[in-house]
Formats: C-alpha cells, sequence, structure tokens
C-alpha cells in the first residue's frame, strides 16, 4: 500500500465515521418526534404564516 | 412578485415555460437523431448530422429541460419551506435571461463544431464561464433564501438541494479547469487517463447531483402535497441522504472498468455503486410507504401515478445501475444499445415523470387556474410511458444481442464478427426506438398543450374532479 491509497482509505474511513455519527444522532430516542416534525409542517405552507416569524 | 409578502411565483412560472421549450426542442432533436440512425440518408453535413445534433440533444435535454426546471422547483419549494419569499427576485430574473442565453449559445456553438469533446462538459470556455456566473446567481439566492427561514427544521427536499448546488459547482469547475488557446479552443488541464477519471468523476456525479438529487427534492415534496398525506419517514429520508452523498462522489470509474485507470480505482467505484442501492432504495420505500392506505390514488389521482411510476423507474435505474457495475456485466454491454436503454429509463422515466407531475400541480396554483384536461394529462401518462419503455426495452435486448456477437470467437480465438456486421443487425431495434419517440413525442405535445390551455385559462374543470 503507497501512501496515496492509505490516504485514501483514512479520508473514506473519515467520512464513514461522520456518516455513522449522523445516523446515530437521528435515530436517537430523544430525537425521534423533532426528527419527524418537518414532515408535517411542510403539509401546510401555502402562504408565510405571520405566526411563524421568529420577531 | 405575486404579493408583497408572499412567496415571489412570477419567476417560476418563467422558469417552467422556458424549460418546457428546451424540453420540446431536446425531445424532437431525440426523435430526429433516432431516425438518423436508422436512416443515415437523414443526415446532412456539416450542421446537421448525428455528430454535432447528439450533443444538441443531450444539452437541451438535461440543461434545458432539467436544470431548467430544477430552477422553477427549487425556487417555487424553498420559499415555501422556509415560509421566506425569494432572497432577490431581481436577481431570479437575471438568472433566467442567462439561462437561456447559456442553453441557445451552447446550441449555437455546439452546431458549429465547437466541442470539448467531454460529455455533458462540451462547451467551450466562454459559454462554461457563463454557466458559473448562472449557477453562482441561482445559489447564492437560493442559500440566503435558507439561511433567512422561517422554520428552524430542514425538510429533506432543502438537504438534497443544497447538495446539488454545492455538488453541481464542485464538480463543474474540476471538469472544466481547461487552457484557453482561443475564444473557440481550449485544451483540458488533465492528460491522458487522469483526464478520463477526473471526466468520469464528473459524468457520473452529473447523473448524482443533476439527474438524482433534484428530481429527489421535487419527488420528496410533491408527493405528500399530491396525495395529502405526509411521507412515511422524514429521519429515514435524511440517512438516506447522507449515505448517498457519502458514496455517490467515489463511483465515477464503473464508467472506466477495464480502461488504464487504477485497479483499485476501478474497484472502489464498483463496490460503493454497489452499496448505492441502500441509499436509493430508502428513498423508493419511502415513497412506497407513504402510499400506505393510499394506493388507490393510483386510479384516481394522476399526479400520483406520475410520481409513482416515477419512483419506480428510479427504483428499476439503481438495481441496472450497481449491475452494470460490475466488472463482468460492464464488459458484456459496455459499447452496447444496452447503455441508451439504461439512460432513457431515467431520463423520460424517472426524471421527466416527476417533473411532469411538478408541472401539473404548480402551473394552475400559480397561475390562479384548473388543469384544462385530467384526461388529457392521462393520455399523456400512458403514451410516455409507452414510448419511454419501447424505447429501453427494444435497446436491452438489441444491447444483449450485440454484446453476444460481439463476443463470439472462432475456434481459433479470433473474432466471429465485425464491429460492423454487430451494427446491420441492430436496424430493426433502431426502428423500433424511433417508433417509440414519436410516441412519447405524442405524449409531450398532449402534456405542452394542456398546460398551455391551463395557463392560458381556457375551460376550467369541474371543481368536484379529483386533483
Ligand atoms: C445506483 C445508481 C446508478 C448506478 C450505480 C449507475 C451506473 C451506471 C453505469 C455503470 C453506467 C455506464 C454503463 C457503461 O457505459 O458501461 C451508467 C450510465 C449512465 N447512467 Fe446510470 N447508474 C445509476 C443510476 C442512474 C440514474 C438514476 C440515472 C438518471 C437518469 C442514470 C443515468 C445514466 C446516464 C445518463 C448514463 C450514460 C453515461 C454515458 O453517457 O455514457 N443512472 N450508469
Amino acid at each position: 500500500m503507497d501512501s496515496a491509497s492509505i490516504y485514501y482509505l483514512g479520508v473514506t474511513l473519515f467520512l464513514f465515521i461522520v456518516f455513522a455519527a449522523i445516523v446515530a444522532r437521528t435515530y436517537r430516542k430523544a430525537h425521534q418526534a423533532k426528527g419527524e416534525e418537518p414532515k408535517f409542517r411542510m403539509m401546510d405552507d401555502d402562504e408565510p404564516k405571520k405566526k411563524d416569524r421568529p420577531e | 412578485m405575486n404579493q408583497q409578502d408572499g412567496y415571489a411565483d412570477d419567476i417560476v412560472k418563467g422558469f417552467v415555460i422556458w424549460s418546457m421549450v428546451w424540453g420540446l426542442v431536446a425531445v424532437l432533436l431525440g426523435v430526429f437523431i433516432s431516425f438518423q440512425i436508422a436512416f443515415p440518408q437523414l443526415n446532412f453535413p456539416p450542421y446537421l448530422t448525428y455528430g454535432r445534433l447528439r450533443p444538441i440533444h443531450t444539452n437541451a435535454g438535461i440543461f434545458g429541460w432539467g436544470i431548467g426546471s430544477f430552477m422553477a422547483f427549487f425556487i417555487y419549494i424553498t420559499q415555501r419551506l422556509t415560509r421566506r419569499s425569494l432572497w432577490s427576485p431581481g436577481l431570479a430574473k437575471a438568472q433566467l435571461w442567462l439561462f437561456n442565453v447559456v442553453i441557445a449559445l451552447a446550441a449555437v456553438t455546439l452546431a458549429m463544431g465547437m466541442n470539448r469533446s467531454k460529455e455533458y462538459a462540451e462547451l467551450e470556455w466562454p459559454v462554461a464561464t457563463l454557466v458559473v456566473v448562472l449557477w453562482v446567481i441561482f445559489s447564492v439566492n437560493i442559500v440566503m433564501t435558507i439561511v433567512k427561514r422561517r422554520e428552524e427544521q430542514m425538510y429533506i427536499s432543502l438537504w438534497y438541494i443544497l447538495a446539488t448546488l454545492v455538488g453541481v459547482a464542485v464538480l463543474y469547475l474540476v471538469n472544466n479547469a481547461a487552457i484557453p488557446v482561443s475564444l473557440t479552443k481550449s485544451y483540458s488541464a488533465y492528460a491522458g487517463a487522469n483526464d478520463a477519471n477526473v471526466q468520469w468523476w464528473y459524468g457520473h456525479n452529473a447523473v448524482a447531483m443533476v439527474l438524482t438529487t433534484p428530481p429527489l427534492a421535487i419527488f420528496y415534496y410533491f408527493l405528500p402535497k399530491a396525495t395529502g398525506v405526509p411521507i412515511y419517514s422524514h429521519r429515514m429520508s435524511v440517512v438516506a441522504f447522507w449515505s448517498l452523498i457519502f458514496m455517490y462522489l467515489w463511483t465515477g470509474a464503473h464508467h472506466l472498468l477495464w480502461a488504464p485507470v487504477p485497479d483499485w480505482v476501478q474497484t472502489l467505484a464498483m463496490g460503493f455503486s454497489v452499496m448505492l442501492i441502500a441509499p436509493s432504495w430508502a428513498a423508493v420505500f419511502n415513497g412506497y410507504f407513504s402510499m400506505n392506505g393510499q394506493w388507490h390514488q393510483m386510479r384516481e389521482n394522476y399526479l400520483v401515478k406520475f410520481l409513482i411510476f416515477g419512483i419506480t423507474f428510479y427504483g428499476m435505474q439503481t438495481l441496472q445501475g450497481p449491475s452494470q457495475s460490475i466488472r463482468t456485466f460492464s464488459a458484456f454491454i459496455h459499447f452496447t444499445d444496452w447503455v441508451p436503454g439504461h439512460v432513457h429509463m431515467g431520463t423520460l422515466g424517472w426524471v421527466s415523470l416527476v417533473l411532469f407531475a411538478a408541472i401539473y400541480y404548480t402551473v394552475p396554483r400559480i397561475y390562479h387556474t384548473e388543469v384544462y384536461s385530467i384526461p388529457m394529462a392521462n393520455m399523456h401518462f400512458w403514451l410516455v410511458l409507452t414510448g419511454q419503455l419501447i424505447f429501453s426495452i427494444t435497446m436491452w435486448i438489441a444491447g444483449v444481442q450485440q454484446a453476444a456477437m460481439l463476443n463470439a470467437t472462432n475456434p481459433d480465438g479470433s473474432l466471429h464478427y465485425s464491429f460492423i456486421e454487430t451494427l446491420a443487425e441492430l436496424y430493426p431495434y433502431w426502428y423500433m426506438r424511433a417508433a417509440g419517440g414519436v410516441i412519447y413525442l405524442a405524449g409531450l405535445l398532449l402534456f405542452l398543450y394542456n398546460i398551455y390551455k391551463t395557463i392560458t385559462g381556457g375551460k376550467p374543470q369541474a371543481a368536484v374532479q379529483p386533483a
């Protein structure tokens, strides 16, 4: 294995760990309701709503 | 703009209309070049030859019809999912102008024979530079709208939209790196096998970032809108998104199997291509599971028919693609007509079916009319489905036959057929493909007429008719 392949493999492994962390975060129990919230909120987006504004 | 505090939908109208114009150009040219293959006497040098017209067909299809409508729907969707009107409608207007100028310039320069000889990256550097400006304008507008969003969490479509903006920018800049020698000629910054490797890293990720992530963004938005029921799992869509992004960028070398690029690069591409089945099918399952209890809508709601058939073709495409990425299978079908069969299940099936649904959904809403004719939309569906299936299936059969002929050897090991002999056997399939193209074109014309009548407000539908 030359250094280029080791580098390639290293980057791949790093990205895989990032991906695994995303999966763990997305599927943790505490996140369940929040993680599914956007699919309900998007059903009603026909106009920008006053109550949605942060100010 | 529609209204001060509302969404900027006028600009969406412009992109929808122009994308349909370029879509018609792409399909007309596609049908014409399919006749040129079947009847070579239809080639009229220098401008009306297959060699000149084919890249105009692919550019008009992928960039004119595809990117044009993605621009429309990214603007439409982003505003709604962020509950913000577009950051700068003025910039979007400039973008529409530039978009049309670029596509027209692409058509003219390609017809004149100015071509970098890189597939899907044919445009010479002055036009390619304009593409970069166009993409920057577009990206800034969408990203700023997302940054200023009034929704805390981003719905999955926004993730796919962001991936498209970033992905296309990186791919296009890297693969278009070139040294200009005149206004109309440049040389790639890379040489030999490296050039091929960069080209197909770009080429396959154009499939990812142009023919996969944008239609997925659109599918995830319009399926629940069409059915009235949310998608099955948002978290599954998020995980599938990240794994798709993680995997796609390594797969380009599956276009170069058995070529003089390092063996490990080919193996890596093969491995990641097979792994891609998982995220791709996660989207397919998410679509199917979203239909739980709603399957009757396949009969009653023409939008759902377009969307579910679209995602089904995506599913087929992402099983066929990984098979093609395996060395032995690739050795068999590469350089045969199998590949256009694959391509057109993706472009005419997956991408276009989803876009048709999105246009049928949005046009009546932004023009405040009703769809002119639902029976006509149904007829459109069956015509394009039939045309596309004739195209793909005949090309798969032609590909297998040609592959078998190319692989046939004599007892002494020499080839049994010359390449030209394999081509001569393909004429019947080419006639059928051209016929399939005509059927698809008929469906497209019906669609355009229906949308034209919808826009001009002709004969509104009865309010009781299903969506
Ligand atoms: C898991 C997903 C996919 C994989 C692994 C895959 C794999 C492949 C492979 C290996 C080829 C090259 C065939 C050859 O020349 O030997 C190819 C060609 C192609 N695929 Fe797919 N495919 C996938 C999905 C898609 C999708 C969704 C589309 C959407 C339209 C698509 C469009 C294309 C196009 C346009 C080409 C032709 C490239 C050329 O000009 O040579 N693919 N694909």
